[in-house]
């Protein structure tokens, strides 16, 4: 299942599950996977909530998720987005990475946090990996976005071109903190979803699509 | 000479949208040369001889060198390659000694290379999962000194230069047709345990299961892959992400809570 957050009609953290939202136990376990990946697998130096969840600044209502689970409910796969219009990662701390000014509209979001969940065996993993991958253009064109843009890890960064849409690099990468980064735009058009399938990124049959209401 | 990235930009567009061979090798020498190299090679780790047509192989490299090097099969185990294997992003080639030892004969390899045409070079590792290894290299003819200003740029422009390649073989026809079989829970533990030296009877008794079991387990684990002895397994399936390195070398005992 695929569940669209918009941050602007919920409380945001892990205490989101105090309030009536019955998105509050994915949100948290999308949490908990996060922390589970980006603290305790790649040690990035980030915050870290009662231990257990990697909440950050930009978990404000002007994030959005994308978050896939299982019939259980239990987290496979996330995404965050954040508009460029407010403070988001690539222009508050890497504009270093970028040739020109941090490309910024309404109608452009960063990727952040992609999360595959650790749980996930590595045909399970990639099929997680390729819905979210669809989610994000499928979203991307329903929200009218014109591009994403994204920082990553170079050996990353061949993975995400691979998915076949259409990259740019926005800047020469850099050495920071230990870790090779660049920052990549990719372009969202109609064309885009046919892009994917002639890569053979395509949804997993049996993850089915279906966003909550957003209230 | 000042870096331009505008037009360094607009070469590596070039590559990554040419719409046949002949214009991505056109670009790519392009933007090589702007980039300061003199030769490119973006490949698939495989001998381009018995690999098919499905791969990525191109370089502008020196005719008969490139001949000396496909007839030699050199593309399964040039240290270079090799290296990449194990560097964490683009290298120097005065940098492979920190990623594997170089045997005599890779020293006699790379001696003959630049006798031929071929000096230094910088290469930038592409790691795809479902696919061989692969790199981008660029190179210099002998005498000519990386010069380092270049080489960020080099290690972007090397990664969508080889999506570009990727691109125009087809990327799903790249895809390594065994790789990815699912085993069952009795089929992966048993292969594990034979990954880890053990015998078809010890197996059984740390199973608890007939040594019949085991083989048989073991036999449909093969068939899976298509491989006709369990030794072929274990290639495919680290590529495929069905075992880790660590879950066959690094594991201890947990049988007695410890």
């Amino acid at each position: 299942m695929l569940h669209i957050h918009d941050a602007s009609q919920f409380m945001v953290g892990p205490d989101a599950g105090d309030r009536p939202s019955p998105e509050g136990p994915l949100l948290r376990a999308m949490f908990a996977a996060r922390k589970s990946v980006f603290v305790d697998l790649l040690k990035w130096d980030v915050p870290v909530l009662a231990g257990r969840y990697e909440v950050d600044q930009f978990d404000n209502p002007s994030a959005q998720y994308l978050i896939l689970s299982d019939r259980d409910g239990a987290h496979l796969a996330s995404a965050r987005l954040l508009p460029t219009v407010h403070p988001h990662i690539l222009g508050s701390f890497y504009t270093s990475l970028c040739e020109q000014a941090p490309p910024q509209g309404p109608d452009i979001f960063e990727i952040t946090r992609f999360c595959l969940d650790r749980r996930l065996r590595a045909s399970e993993r990639r099929q997680a990996r390729d819905s979210l991958i669809c989610a994000l253009v499928d979203h991307g064109l329903a929200q009218d976005v014109r591009e994403y843009v994204a920082i990553a890890e170079l050996n990353w960064l061949s993975q995400i071109l691979a998915f076949g849409w259409e990259c740019h690099p926005l800047g020469l990468p850099q050495m920071i903190d230990g870790r090779m980064l660049g920052a990549i735009s990719i372009h969202i058009d109609a064309a885009t979803p046919d892009r994917l399938a002639a890569a053979g990124i395509r949804p997993s049959r049996s993850l089915h699509i279906a966003a909550l209401p957003a209230a | 000479m000042e870096q331009d990235y505008i037009l360094l930009q607009e070469l590596t567009r070039r590559v990554q949208g040419a719409a046949n061979i002949e214009a991505y090798r056109e670009a790519m020498a392009a933007l090589t040369q702007a980039l300061q190299f003199d030769y490119f090679a973006l490949a698939h780790h495989v001998d381009p001889r018995t690999a098919g047509e499905h791969t990525v192989h191109l370089h502008n490299y020196p005719a008969h060198w490139a001949d000396y090097y496909a007839r030699h099969a050199l593309g399964i185990c040039d240290p270079v390659h090799r290296a990449s294997h194990f560097a964490p992003g683009g290298f120097p080639w005065a940098r492979i000694g920190d990623y594997i030892d170089l045997t005599a004969r890779d020293l006699h390899m790379l001696r003959l290379g630049a006798s031929q045409g071929v000096g230094d070079g910088f290469t930038i590792p592409i790691r795809l999962e479902g696919e061989m290894p692969g790199s981008c290299t660029f190179a210099m003819r002998p005498g000519r000194p990386l010069d380092s200003a270049w080489l960020a740029f080099a290690e972007i422009a090397g990664r969508f230069a080889f999506d570009g390649a990727r691109r125009l073989m087809g990327r799903q026809e790249l895809r390594l047709p065994m790789l990815g079989r699912i085993l069952t829970r009795c089929q992966r533990e048993c292969l594990l345990w034979a990954f880890r030296g053990k015998s078809d009877w010890e197996i059984s008794q740390i199973l608890k299961v007939t040594e019949g079991t085991v083989k048989r387990h073991i036999l449909n684990a093969c068939a899976r892959y298509r491989v006709n002895k369990r030794i072929m397994l274990l290639a495919p399936t680290l590529l495929d992400g069905t075992f880790s390195i660590t879950e066959i070398y690094g594991y201890r005992d947990t049988s007695f809570g410890t």
